[in-house]
């Protein structure tokens, strides 16, 4: 099932959570809303679902507008970040909620309902435990349960808010990969919303980087860690290196030292350069940048610096291999390799 | 990483056996020390102030032999003044459960200017003095009190009449439902309503099978000390009450009357029926509360 969003507002008094929003969800499509808090990644799903509604705009399920029905009437699935089981009801109960609210003339048999909640309880790996109350529950396993319950009323798609938030790093890889095994196999439209970049990228087919109430690119995974759309997504997804620089007749500088890199076509003028810890190397002079090393530990097989490059704030991270990194003190000269500029310098 | 297994440490993966292990290991520790002094202290106090004066009531009582006790505590008019407070605190409880669900409700779920006021006046009935309480309602309801004058022409008598002792009992016990729901309600959060409905529950299915199951104990618990308070209510009842005999005297006052006779024997026998029977009815309370508890926490 397709969605489509256009043109989507929303304000909460005087802030604005979302502004013109746009976007086409393609069917079958695992999709990340991926930005830091406040970025209104959650008030966009909530408004997909019908759990809160747009000050304008349009939202379609396969391009049938259902901006006004309420979430009861839309068919999604919804799972809440600290899940919202309910906790005076076992697990099989909890499952079962969706088929027991149902009007009585639609509302399966209880035989139908029994077994449709011990298939689910099977499909989430939690088939005996289906008389456990939530509260006797880990954390992962109450998540699985908030999955069954959300797909017992045979949701034509899946919203999951930090559907990994409240679990340990462990658990977390491993239900990862089962949802997406679980996506690919009931072949839903799955959106779900995250802050961990390291998440949206390993799961998701397309990345939707969010800040401040807008769009900042939609791309694969791949895309928005090698092509960054803006210097946000650039800093937001990865690490970085960033550098104040100026342009002046197409050579970059830092201070007045020149820079070999390119100024990828940008107008002369004030401008951010960016590059990853994996993307610059040590050299023994020229066009390059002094530092002294304050730290080196291993990491991943390399060894990541950091370096004091005076007048910048931050110290710079290069990852370096070889088996006779710089010590702590010595004097560097660092060279990105690979760099995007971005024109306008980012406020710290 | 230090791991307790039986009877040995392991400190970092070494073995350590616990005859060697520091004191702690084996004298069980708390973090928070003065266990015995305070709990000794708790005991003691809660003797002093609620078990000894109890049970004078029943030590009393013992003395006066059955027959006489039988005469007292159970006469025709003390009976009819047993039927009334149990009757008009159940009531009066009931309808505080109701509302003060939707006042702790409004609480809980809404901003709105004013709240704080709002919630200030929820505990006023706490802070008035029961008496002041009594007349103020009793002056409200008389038949050419503000509300009474209109009232009455309908045939609605509110004052010096049991309905009358209904509502001072609801005045007096509706914090006790509010403040023991808003807690739970606040804890319960707006997301498991969400989730119902987005399940496709309607609003009063949502309301039926998950907030109110979710709160029914924090609403019981509310309820009975509701009712508790209604039961043994003095000061705000007895202006409004009229007291006529058969009709509008409650248990207290019988007590009071029987005071007033110097008759000690005879007060500290019905107070001991109350005690009885109020005993039994938080006992019930509870053990449903135990049961509801039960489910939800496993």
């Amino acid at each position: 099932m397709g969605i489509t969003l256009s043109g989507i507002s929303k304000k909460f008094d005087a802030f604005t959570a979302l502004g013109n929003i746009d976007l086409e969800v393609r069917p079958g499509e695992f999709l990340a809303l991926l930005g830091p808090s406040g970025s209104g990644k959650t008030t966009l799903l909530r408004i997909i679902a019908g759990l809160e509604f747009a000050d304008s705009g349009t939202v379609a399920f396969d391009g049938q507008d259902v901006s006004h029905l309420p979430v009861a009437d839309r068919q999604v699935g919804f799972v809440f970040q600290q899940y919202a089981l309910f906790k005076h009801m076992t697990v099989a109960d909890n499952v079962a909620f969706g088929l027991n609210v149902k009007k009585r003339r639609d509302r399966p048999s209880r035989q139908e309902i029994q077994a449709r909640v011990a298939e689910l309880l099977d499909l989430v790996q939690l088939g005996a435990l289906g008389g456990r109350y939530p509260a006797q529950l880990s954390g992962g396993q109450r998540q699985r349960v908030a999955l069954a319950r959300a797909l017992a009323v045979g949701p034509r798609i899946l919203l999951l808010d930090e559907p990994f938030g409240a679990l340990d790093a462990k658990v977390r890889k491993d239900l990862r990969r089962w949802l997406r095994e679980l996506h690919d196999r009931m072949g839903l439209t799955s959106i779900f919303v995250t802050h961990d970049q390291e998440e949206a990228l390993e799961l998701a087919d397309r990345v939707v980087v969010m800040d401040h109430g807008r769009i900042e690119q939609i791309a694969e995974p791949h895309d928005v860690y090698a092509q960054p759309a803006s210097a946000f997504v650039y800093d937001f997804v990865g690490e970085s290196n960033r550098l104040p620089v100026t342009i002046a007749g197409g050579a970059v500088r830092f201070g007045d030292r020149e820079l070999q890199v390119g100024s990828d076509g940008l107008a002369d003028g004030p401008a951010t350069l960016f590059f990853r810890p994996h993307e610059a190397v040590i050299v023994p002079d020229g066009p390059a940048l002094p530092a002294i090393v304050s730290l080196a530990r291993p990491k991943h097989g390399v060894t990541r610096i950091e370096a004091q490059v005076d007048g910048l704030p931050h110290p710079l991270e290069i990852d370096v291999a070889g088996a006779n990194p710089p010590k702590v003190g010595d004097s560097i000269a660092v060279a990105p390799t690979r760099s995007r500029l971005f024109p306008h310098p980012m406020a710290d | 990483m230090v791991q307790v297994n039986g009877g040995t440490v392991a400190l970092g993966g070494q073995q350590i056996d616990r005859s060697i292990a520091p004191r702690a290991a084996r004298r069980r520790r708390s973090v928070m020390p003065g266990f015995g002094l305070t709990f000794g202290f708790s005991l003691f106090y809660l003797c002093l102030i609620v078990l000894i004066p109890l049970s004078a009531v029943f030590v009393k009582t013992a003395g006066m032999g059955l027959d006489r006790f039988f005469d007292v505590a159970f006469s025709e008019r003390v009976v009819a003044s047993y039927r009334l407070s149990f009757g008009a605190a159940f009531v009066a409880a009931g309808v505080n459960a109701i509302f003060g669900l939707l006042i702790a409700w409004v609480l809980v779920r809404y901003d709105f200017p004013g709240k704080r006021v709002v919630s200030a006046m929820v505990d006023l009935p706490f802070a008035l003095p029961t008496a002041v309480a009594g007349i103020a309602l009793t002056a409200l309801y008389a038949d050419t009190g503000w509300v009474g004058q209109y009232i009455e022409p309908l045939g609605v008598k509110v004052a010096y009449t049991p309905l009358g002792v209904v509502v001072a009992l609801i005045f007096i016990g509706l914090p006790f439902v509010v403040r023991s729901v808003e807690p739970v309600l606040d804890d319960l959060g707006a997301d498991v309503e969400e989730a119902a409905a987005a399940l496709g529950a309607s609003r009063l299915k949502t309301f039926r099978r998950v907030i109110l199951p979710a709160i029914a104990p924090a609403l019981l618990t509310g309820f009975a000390l509701a009712f508790a308070r209604g039961i043994g209510e003095y000061g705000s009842v007895i202006f409004i009450a009229g007291n006529m005999p058969f009709q509008s005297e409650i248990a207290p006052l019988m007590i009071v009357t029987q005071l007033e006779q110097y008759d000690y024997q005879g007060a500290t026998a019905i107070a001991a029926v109350m005690l009885i029977a109020s005993f039994l009815l938080l006992l019930l309370i509870n053990l449903i509360q135990i049961w509801s508890r039960r489910r939800m926490e496993g």
